[in-house]
Parts: C-alpha cells; structure tokens; sequence
C-alpha cells in the first residue's frame, strides 16, 4: 500500500488510499470522533482493511483550526508587545464593514486586555534600533506570564517587518524562560508590515498551538501505535503539504486544511486534459467553494479574516484564494416576514438533515427541491444506502416556500425551481466574484464541478455564467481527498520592500530575492532531501498612494521597465484600463517554493471500460421553462469512453448525480470525465 | 398584521423571478466597490473610502447602494445629481456613453470635494431613453481653494474659497473623453496625478456597473426589472413602516449644540430638534437649530438635513436592510431655507459633514423615551481631524498625514457602548497602520492607546476612547478639528457622558491646548498628544453588576477610584466584588447623581422632553 488521505471534517471523516501495484482506490468514511480524533480514521482504516505498516504515506487534512475559531475553544494566549502599543489588537483598524448597525461589533479579540504585556524596545520605519530591548523587564514579563494562567505566547513588535532582530531575541528568551509554554511571533508567520494584521496573526497562531501539539502527538501516535514508518503530511492552506514539525510550528496553516484538497485534484485533471484554467466548484452539504486554477497554479490571498471580512479578524498567511457561500445541499429555503425568499446560509445539516432524509427535519432544503423535481432518485441516493422521501419533501415545501408566498398548493414544482433558482443565484455570484471581482472573464475558463451537490447544478451555472464547457470527474464525491494524495510540498515567503519602482531598486530586489530563494530553498530541502526544488517569484507592486497592490510574475532578469510593461499589462487586465505615467512602486517580494512534482498516476484509475453497456431507465424530470419531461436516467459506470447524448438527462452514480439541461450535450472523456457542453442560457 | 407588499396581479413565480433580480441589483454596487478600493490612487477614497456606488432610475431614484462606505451618502447625492444633469440637460440629450460630473453646492449641498460621477444605462430593448444610471460619488483630494485638501480649513466663509465648482457636466461625450475638461480638473487641483488616478477608478467603476445592469436587463427585460425595483422599494417601505409603528405616537424633542463655527471662537451653535411619529410616519423638524453659520460648518438641504435624517432613520428602524428609496418614503423633513443644514448656495461648506455626526445623536436622544431599545448614547460624535504636514527636511518633498478621530460609541438599553470607531457617519473606514504613517512621514507615533474612564458611566458603560502620542522628527504643522468639547457624548436614562477628545502640544514644560479647531506649528522636541472622546452611558452606574465593574477594573477601562466612587463597587484586595462593602456604599447613594462631584458634568446642556400626547 503506498498512500492513503485522511480528511477530518466537523461531520465525517473520510479517507482515500491507493494501492499503485494492484491500480485500485479504497473510499471510506465514519462520523468524526470528538476527543480522540485517530478512532474515526482508525474505523475508516479497519473499513478498507488497510494495515498501516503497509503504508508510506499519510496525507492528512483537518478542520480542526478553524473549528477552534469558530467555537472559540483555543489556548489562553498572552501576547508581548512594544511598550505603548498592547491595544493594537483591540482597537484593529476601526473600520464598520456593516454601516448602519449601532450594535455593530467585532468578534472580540482573542486575549483579553489584562493578558497583553509591553515590554521596552524600539525600532524606527527604517529599521534602526530606537532603543534597545529592555531585557531587565524580562524576568518580570515571565513571572506576570505565569500568573496569568497564559497556555501560550505571541510576541509582535512594532516594525518587526523592516529588522525582526528585538522580535526574535525576545521570542528565544522567552521560549527558553518558558519551555513548557508554547511562543510564537509575528515575524516567523509573516513578513509584511501593518502592525495589527501581523499581531493578529502571531495572537492566532498561539490560540491554536497548544491544541494542535495534542492532536497531532495523538494522530501520530495512532499511526506508529498502527505500525506506521512512513512520512506524515499535513495539508498546508497554500496547497502544499507540511511535516509534522511545521505544523507544530505554525497551526495556522492549517486553517483551510480542508477544502485545499480538491483545488490540487483539479489542477492535476486540468493538466491531465488539457483543460487550460478552470474553476474549481466544490458544492458539499452547507456550502459551495470556489477557486482558480490557472495553468495549473491557484492564487494565495495575502489576507485571510477568520470568521469573515465583516466580524472577523484577519490573519497574513498564505492562504488559498477561496469564494465561500452559504449554498449546499443542506441550506434551508425560507420566507421572511416581508414576503423575500432566501436560500441558506442556514442549513439543516446532517442532523436532522434535509425534510426527505425522514430524520426529523421540517424545513425545505435543496437537496429536497432537488428530490421534488426529481433531479435526484429517491432510491439511488448514496446508491441506494439511503430512501429518500418526496412527499416529506413536498410536505418542507408547502410550508416554507409555498404559504408563506401565497402560492397554490399545486404549485410545489414552481415552488421548488424557485429554491433552485435562487441557490443558483447564490453560487453564480461566488464565481463572479472569484472571475469577475478579480479581472478574469468566466468564460474563458472550464467549470470543474465536485463534491457531493456540484454535479447536480454545474451545467445550470455554466449556462448562466456563459461558460461553454462544464466538467464532472469521476468519484466527484472524493475528489478533495484524492487531491490530497497529489499534494506537493511548497513554501510561500512574501516580504514587505519599499521603493519606487525605477532602476536603483533592482540590485536591491535582487539581493533580497536571491536571499529569500537560499533561505526557502534550504528550508524546503531540509524537510525532503534528496527532491528537486523548484521557485517562482513574483512582485507586488502598485501605483504610488494606492492601497492594494497587483501581484507580477519576476522570473527571469529584473529590469524596471519591463515590470513597469508587466505591471501595466497585468493592471489593465484586472481593471480594464492603466496609467503610464502616475509613479509605481513596489511594495514587496514573494517567492514560492516548491518540489518538482512526480506525478502519480493517479487520475487514470477510474477510465471507462471501453466495452461497457449503457444501463438506462427512465423518470419524469422537471426542467426550468419546459416544465416535467420524461428524462433518460444513466448509470454512470455503464458508460463507455466516447458515449455522447443530448441533454435532458440524468447520471448517476455512488454519491453523485449529474443533471444535463434540454439543450446541452454531453460525453464521456478519457479519463470517465462527464464533458457538458452547454446550451444557451434559460432564463 | 399584513405587511406583506404584495403587487397586483403578481404571482410566486414573479416574485421568485423578482427575487432573483434583487440580489443580482444589490450585487453590483459592492462588486464594483470593492474594485474602486483596488484602483483608487488616494488613501482618502481606498483606505478612508470616501465614496459610495449606486443605481438610481431616470427619476434619481435610489434602487441600490453598496454596503460600506461613507453613510451619507444615502442621502440620495447619487439621485440628486442625476435630476440636476436631467434638468441641465434634458433627458433627450444624454446618449450612451456619456459620463456626467457635478459637486454643485446648490443641488448637493455638499463640501465641493464630493464629486458625483454617472453614466445612463441603455438597453436595445428600448433604445431611445436610458433605463438607470450607475453611479459613483468620491471625495476628490483637492479641487482648489484656500487650503490644501480645500475642504479642511476651520476658516472659510464663501463657497469660492473652497474650490471649482462644476455643476452637471458632460466629462465623455457619448464615449468620447472631453480632453478640455480633464484640462480643467487637472489645472484646478493641487494634485492632479492622484486625482486623475481616482477619476479614474470611478471612471471605471461607473462603466463596470452599467455593463452588469445592461445585463440584466438582457437577461429579465424591462418589465421585470422594473416589477423587481418597485417590489424592492415596497419591500423596504414596508419594513420602515412596521419599524416605525412600533414606536408610540407623539412628539419627541431634544437639543444638544455644537462648539462653534471656527470664526466666533467658543459661541455656541444650537441644535433642537423635534421628530414627531404618527402611525407609520415619521417627521423630523429642524425648524428650531441655529441659523447658517459664517464659518465652514453649513450644508444645503441635501448633504445636510435630508443626510442626517435619513442616515438616524437607517440606523434607528431598518439597519439590516438595504439602503433604497422606498426605505425613506415614509419619512418628512421639515426645515426652512437659512438653516446651517439648508445652507443657501453661496455658504462656506468645507465641514458639511462634521456636524452631522452631533445632529443624528440628537435625533437618537429625541426618541429615547420612546424607543430605548432601538437608540444608544451618544457616541464621540466628531470628524477629529487631526493633519500633520510640512516639507519633508532630506527631500524637500511636500508631505500630508491626515487622520480623524476613532472614539467610542454609546451603550444601549442592553448593553456597553461598542467602538473605538469613527463617528457614525463613516462605515467601512480603515485607519492608517502606524507602520504606514511611520514609513512615509517624519514623526514617530509613542502609544496607541485606550483611555481609561473614558467611557460614560451607566448601568451599561460607553465605549472607551483612545490616546495617541506623536513625537516629530522634524518641525511640522498640524490642523485640528475637533468638535463636541462643550457638548460631551451624553449617557442616556441616568447614564453619564463620556470625556470628549482634543489635542494638545506639550513642549519644553508647558502645554499647549486643549486645542479643537486649529492650526499649530509643532517643533522638533515637542509631543503631540490626541486624546479621542468615549461614548455616553446607559442607566444608572450604581445599577451595573458589579461583576462587570470588578472586570472592567481589571481590564483597566475603569479605574478603581471610579469603580468606588462612580459605581459604588468595593474590591477585595484579589480584585473580587466585596459583596458586603458594595451594598452598604451603594446603599448610601440614594441619590446617586450627588455621590460623587465627578458625577455632575456642568458641561451637559443636553435635555429632553417627553412626548405631548
């Protein structure tokens, strides 16, 4: 057995293993064990039968950072700070993201006022020292730790970003004075200025640490109690993977631990097919995803709010640039009380779940929208483990959708178009944002649609988006775990550097970025000796006085006036025009590293049997603007290579289903991939 | 109770349809938000953003607006511009791909930096009139005037001395670029690269959000785009009136002042104010305030009495809904011509906005008696500007560092006060790293602080201001405005006022301040302190768990001296409620307001009647 991926959500685990001798896959998934989490991947384990010493690699990906977040339930953190600036975290930026809420707050702030310390020291914007550290306040500082009942540190200093040398000694001191605490510091996460991001960051890091040492010493020791030898890989938010000790370290780089999965899965069935830049759409139960892949790559965002933009705080890692809604399978249609229906971001869950799972839910979801139109089998839902229920469906509907809009009772068909209708509005807007909000034009890009809920809606967003060709992989169900098989290694370092953009900041550049490239490098090489290492850099630059900077590729020889071309090039693209003349400055570095991929053949596997035999049947299906038509119902494992039909029709599979319009085509690819080629908008 | 709009002839189809159309309107101004905050060249518009996105229809009225942003501007400046370019013009005469400019005082009322920006939206379905038009209004940097920034001195008296006026003109005519008018506003402008930076940004913005809407109408029609808008509006309308019926009928007045006009030093401006709610309607009367002022503190009608109204009405009844005509349709406002918020044409402007922040408490306390559970205290209430700019002494290079003041807000009924942040009439306004200020001004900032016992106290405590410390590494001047220094930010049923702000030079042993509206010169070893006011508290301080006192203390925003004397709270030495000691003080203030002289504010002229039946 060679490698096996183990995904730990708030609701399942699931786990991916493939064995490349015998070329099979293994699937299984468990609810998630609270307390222990190893006993959920140890029940996925026995389910396959896999034997963990047979086993080289261990891909793990969690939800359990974020989770901390969300329920608040992290380490007491202190934090140290330059004398005269402990509130920064508190006082944030003090902007109102909601504008006419007099109750608007924020989330508080993770350490709580008598729990931030100041110590003196000062370093100037351009990194002098000011005033030495103060290392006689030291001891002092250590002992109002202690008493503080702090579990863990975090130390960020004023203009840290410019000379991290005060931040660094006093994180030494202090994880020497205090080996059993956990001391992290801003600089170590990131190296940009702004002083509150930068303190928020190294304050969310410490919240997580503690936490994240015990569960990884216990997912660890669950694998070697297993007779585990081999290497065991967290899944970074940049899409590269991390040791153990790395995580340890920075636990923050876990928070999107989860969904990063999938993006790596399409960027390998991208390439594979020659698909050129897609869009990733993962739709699960409570929400839908989106990302971009672009020739293979996806972008990091530079800031990242846990807990969102409009209560959160924000923290500066590399992390995934991800659109979220709150449109899943699970997300509750309703009415408020003036007469508007809304589609999530409330949603039923897996408990009670949707009105048709028959446990105990009442309200309309889609997947019972979905199951009244029949879109869905009642009988083939997780093939067939599992009846759904119309008329509870229809039932949820009555009471949710139709009394509350006063339409007739017979109407439940419009009623439940409406629900998705509006769902789809929800997630078409995420990909507008994710294309549009950041200069692409969605119709230049596949839609690549998974999880559980992507295959069911795909071709309907395509066609409202004008994007010609959708694509369902095979076992779209698993496609996030697999992609955390295909994982890679990478570290991203980004630095804050000023200067005007023109021909004295080149050497400057250059050294930094030759200084940084040795740094990752050694770092990358350290943790995998013996690979290939392979770095990108870029710039960030941007018009003098303005906030947000572009991000420029710098591979190759630097000169200022062919990144002043590259900048203006890459500005007008985003925003449709460019300024030739208005100053440009540049405002950081960053370089990404990352091990030369050695492709495992992993995305071959489920290829249609070329001999197969369409298994078809037949159901009434409702389809936007023709009403109920009968529907050509396939199996999906039936279909040979190269199969193609006219839409209306259904797919179906373990886990999925794939909904193909009236005036859409599709095929079977090479790979079992369903190629929707899609008609003209409905609406 | 059926309030439910529910249009003639309409079906659940329909309205599903009209859904969808309402949440693909409201998308659009904040998508193209979020891109004039990538693109603007100004830290005013993408940190501060000072500006607003809008949709209005060809009778200026307003069908969406981005979220964020400066609340002002949901006094319709977007709608008013359009009727004035209409009227210029008329509506034959603009073509598509014309794009319009006006920042008239007359019509907007506004300071002349505020510049709206618009283009029609054309649909081939209907090719002879436009449908909407996308609009964006921004604060330019400078358009001219007496002052740098034009819009900040404390000083003016006339609209002429503020800057170039350019009312309802065509800046591309049908989608060619007016070469002599982006001649007119670059030589009008102390910096015309940042400012043709930003024009372009909400160039760009205003062309973005037309193709979006020029969509929609491609993909819905006509008819049910307009069925969908005039849904909205009931929509909106609807949840007013339902907010407003649950406030009892009556008249409900209160008055406050403002410090001064900046040109008779220390002469109060009155402020009184009476809303009056009937039903489902809601007047509010500006009759009684204090006449145009001389100095730069007037707005016309627009940005200033149908702004404030119309912002304290958003927050008092409808402030998780969308910002739409049909949310103001219930609502009146009276005031006659020659009011500091009716200010005729020819008035000074530069501050039109700061007195709004007072103006809108006011209102808030006015309806206090009524509706507790809807309003808070007062909060800073002021703009707190506070300029540091000189010439940079290695490269002789001009530099500006302009900052207002974030401070805290007022309890509520249930709660402490909130905040620090700006005044409320400012939204999604990022303040400046110090990292930033640091790296591009020669001053070094000392502290960052919250000040303790800042925040009124009450049963439910105002939130704390801040205290900042410069120090200047070279001989630099600074701009001060600051108001609310003789009106401080009332508590509200018993609740104390919370300490205002002000700025003070403290150099060689003597201190130079408090200082509100002025400008000093600062000299090398000087230090400038800028203390930022808290927000009012809510109810009786001697009522507060004293838990909360006990947590407070430890927290440092309240001190031990006011958790004993304000508050009535004994610790033990652990910094535990000392059950014991508590109730006997507590019980020795019956009457508390005599408790303690620090309780008294001599300062508070605010008062209040309670409703005529």
């Amino acid at each position: 057995m060679k490698s096996v991926g183990i995904d730990i959500g708030g609701t399942f685990t699931d786990l991916v293993a493939w064995d490349p001798e015998k070329r099979i896959f293994f699937h299984a998934k468990s609810l998630t064990s609270y307390g222990d989490f190893f006993v959920s991947a140890r029940h996925c384990l026995e389910e396959t039968g896999i034997s963990l010493d047979r086993v080289d690699v261990v891909r793990h990906g969690t939800t359990q950072v974020i989770n901390a977040f969300v329920q608040r339930s992290g380490a007491r953190v202190a934090l140290v700070t330059t004398r005269g600036f402990r509130d920064v975290l508190e006082i944030g930026r003090a902007n109102r993201p909601i504008a006419f809420q007099l109750r608007y707050d924020r989330n508080p702030p993770l350490v709580d006022r008598p729990l931030r310390f100041e110590i003196t020291e000062r370093i100037d914007a351009q990194g002098i020292i000011v005033r030495p550290v103060e290392l006689g306040e030291l001891n002092a500082l250590v002992d109002r730790i202690r008493l503080s009942g702090a579990q863990s540190v975090a130390v960020s200093f004023l203009n840290s970003y410019r000379n991290p040398s005060h931040e660094l000694q006093v994180t030494a001191q202090l994880r020497s004075l205090l080996p059993d605490l956990f001391v992290t510091c801003g600089v170590e996460l990131t190296r940009e200025w702004f002083e509150y991001e930068r303190s928020s960051t190294a304050a969310a890091n410490a919240y997580v640490g503690p936490l994240m040492a015990d569960y990884l010493d216990a997912f660890d020791r669950g694998l070697r109690t297993g007779g585990f030898t081999g290497r065991f890989d967290l899944m970074a938010s940049n899409g590269g993977v991390l040791t153990p000790e790395a995580g340890r370290a920075q636990p923050l780089a876990l928070v999107e631990s989860g969904p990063i999965g999938g993006c790596i899965a399409a960027s390998a069935f991208a390439a594979a097919l020659d698909l050129g830049d897609v869009i990733a759409f993962d739709m699960g139960g409570t929400t839908a995803k989106c990302a971009l892949v672009q020739s293979g790559q996806f972008e990091v965002q530079s800031t990242y709010y846990i807990g969102g933009y409009e209560h959160g705080f924000p923290v500066r890692m590399p992390i995934l640039d991800i659109v979220e809604v709150g449109a899943g399978g699970g997300s509750i249609a309703a009415v408020d009380d003036l007469g508007r229906m809304t589609v999530g971001p409330r949603s039923a869950g897996s408990e009670p779940g949707p009105a048709a799972f028959g446990k105990g839910g009442l309200e309309s979801t889609v997947t019972d929208a979905n199951l009244w139109l029949g879109r869905i089998g009642g009988g083939a839902f997780l093939g067939g483990r599992f009846t759904l229920d119309e008329g509870a469906a229809c039932a949820a509907l009555v009471r949710n959708v139709i009394e509350p809009l006063g339409m007739a009772k017979s109407d439940c068909d419009a009623a439940a178009s409406g629900v998705l209708r509006i769902a789809n509005t929800v997630m078409a807007g995420a990909i507008k944002e994710i294309t549009g909000d950041r200069g692409h034009d969605a119709r230049k890009f596949v839609l690549l649609a998974f999880g559980g809920g992507g295959p069911l809606h795909a071709a309907e967003l395509a066609r409202e988006l004008n994007i010609p060709l959708a694509v369902i992989p095979p076992e779209p169900g698993n496609f996030s775990a697999l992609g955390m098989l295909m994982a890679q290694p990478r570290i991203d370092n980004a630095q804050s550097f000023f200067h005007e953009l023109n021909a004295s900041a080149m050497p400057l550049v250059c050294a930094l970025l030759e200084a940084i490239e040795v740094e990752t490098r050694s770092k990358l090489q350290q943790e995998h000796p013996g690979e290939t290492v392979s770095t990108s850099r870029f710039m960030e630059m941007r018009y003098r006085g303005q906030k947000q900077s572009t991000r420029v590729a710098a591979d190759g020889a630097l000169d200022a006036g062919s990144l002043r071309i590259a900048f203006e090039t890459e500005y007008k693209r985003r925003y449709s025009h460019a300024d030739s003349v208005h100053p440009v400055e540049i405002v950081g570095v960053r370089l990404v590293a990352r091990l030369v991929s050695t492709k495992e053949g992993l995305l071959g596997v489920a290829s249609p049997r070329p001999d197969a035999v369409p298994v078809v049947t037949e159901r009434e299906v409702y389809l936007e603007g023709k009403g109920r038509m009968t529907t050509s119902v396939y199996r999906r494992d039936s279909l040979p290579f190269g199969f193609a039909r006219s839409g209306p029709a259904v797919i179906e599979e373990f886990g999925a289903t794939t909904m193909i319009g009236p005036d859409d085509r599709f095929e079977i690819g090479r790979l079992g991939e369903i190629r929707i080629h899609c008609g003209a908008p409905t609406t | 109770m059926n309030v439910r709009p529910m249009p003639e002839g309409s079906d659940g189809k329909d309205r599903i349809t009209s859904e969808v159309i309402r949440q693909r309107l409201i998308a659009i101004p904040n998508i193209v938000d979020r891109n004039i905050t990538r693109t603007a060249f100004s830290p005013i518009v993408a940190e501060y953003k000072d500006y607003a996105v809008g949709i209005v229809d060809i009778k200026g009225r307003l069908i969406s607006q981005c979220k964020g942003g400066i609340t002002i501007f949901v006094a319709n400046a977007l709608g008013t511009a359009v009727l004035d370019g209409i009227e210029t013009y008329g509506i034959e005469r603009i073509k598509q791909g014309d794009i319009l400019i006006t920042n008239h005082a007359g019509t907007m009322g506004q300071h002349l930096n505020n510049v709206v920006m618009y283009t029609p939206v054309f649909v081939p379905e209907k090719p002879e009139l436009p449908v909407a038009f996308m609009a964006v209004v921004m604060h330019w940097v400078d358009v001219g005037g007496a002052i740098v920034g034009s819009a900040v001195s404390n000083t003016t008296t006339e609209i002429w001395q503020e800057g170039l006026q350019l009312r309802s003109v065509k800046l591309h005519d049908a989608g060619r670029p007016i070469e002599e008018m982006y001649r007119v506003i670059e030589y009008n402008t102390r910096f015309p690269r940042m400012v043709l930076g930003d024009l372009n940004a909400q160039l760009a913005g205003c062309l973005q959000g037309r193709d979006m809407m020029v969509q929609v109408y491609a993909d819905y029609g006509i008819e049910a785009v307009e069925t969908a808008v005039s849904l909205l509006w009931d929509q909106s309308e609807a949840a007013t009136r339902r907010a407003i019926r649950s406030i009892a009928n009556g008249v409900y007045r209160a008055s406050s002042f403002l410090d001064d006009d900046g040109i008779r030093k220390g002469a109060p401006i009155p402020i009184d104010i009476s809303v009056i709610v009937e039903d489902e309607r809601i007047v509010i009367d500006f009759s009684n305030i204090a006449p145009q002022m001389r100095g730069p503190l007037n707005a016309g009608r627009n940005g200033g009495a149908v702004a404030a109204a119309r912002v304290a009405c958003k927050y008092l009844l409808t402030p998780n809904e969308p910002a739409n005509e049909g949310a103001f349709r219930p609502l009146d406002i009276v005031i006659p011509d020659g009011k500091f918020l009716s200010a005729r044409p020819d008035a000074a402007m530069g501050g039109s906005g700061s007195m709004l922040p007072t103006v809108i408490d006011t209102i808030f306390a006015a309806l206090a008696p009524a509706a507790p559970d809807r309003v808070a205290a007062a909060h800073h209430g002021t703009y707190g500007i506070h300029m540091f700019f000189g010439r940079d002494p290695e490269t002789g290079e001009l530099f500006k560092q302009s900052d207002t003041a974030t401070g805290g807000w007022g309890a509520n009924c249930d709660r402490d006060g909130n905040g620090p942040f700006r005044s409320l009439v400012h939204a999604d306004t990022h303040g400046v790293p110090v990292e930033m200020q640091e790296a591009m001004n020669p001053f070094r900032i000392d502290s960052v602080a919250l000040r303790c016992d800042s925040g009124g106290a009450g049963k439910y405590r105002g939130g704390p201001g801040i205290e900042k410390i410069y120090t200047p590494l070279t001989q630099m001047q600074i701009n001060v405005s600051f108001e609310r220094t003789q009106c401080p930010p009332w508590g509200l049923q018993g609740g104390q006022p919370g300490q205002v702000g002000w700025v003070e030079i403290h150099r060689d042993s003597h201190v130079i301040g408090p200082l509100a509206k002025a400008t000093e010169d600062i000299r090398l070893n000087d230090r400038v302190r800028v203390l930022t006011g808290g927000g009012g508290g809510f109810g009786n301080p001697a009522t507060r768990d004293p838990h909360s006192v006990a947590r407070d203390i430890a927290f440092g925003y309240v001190s031990a001296k006011a958790g004993r004397e304000i508050y009535g709270v004994e610790l033990t030495s652990a910094g535990d409620v000392d059950e014991i000691a508590t109730s006997r003080v507590r019980a020795s203030f019956t009457d508390w307001t005599k408790a303690s002289p620090s309780v008294q504010n001599s300062h508070n002229q605010f008062t209040r009647e309670e409703p005529q039946a």
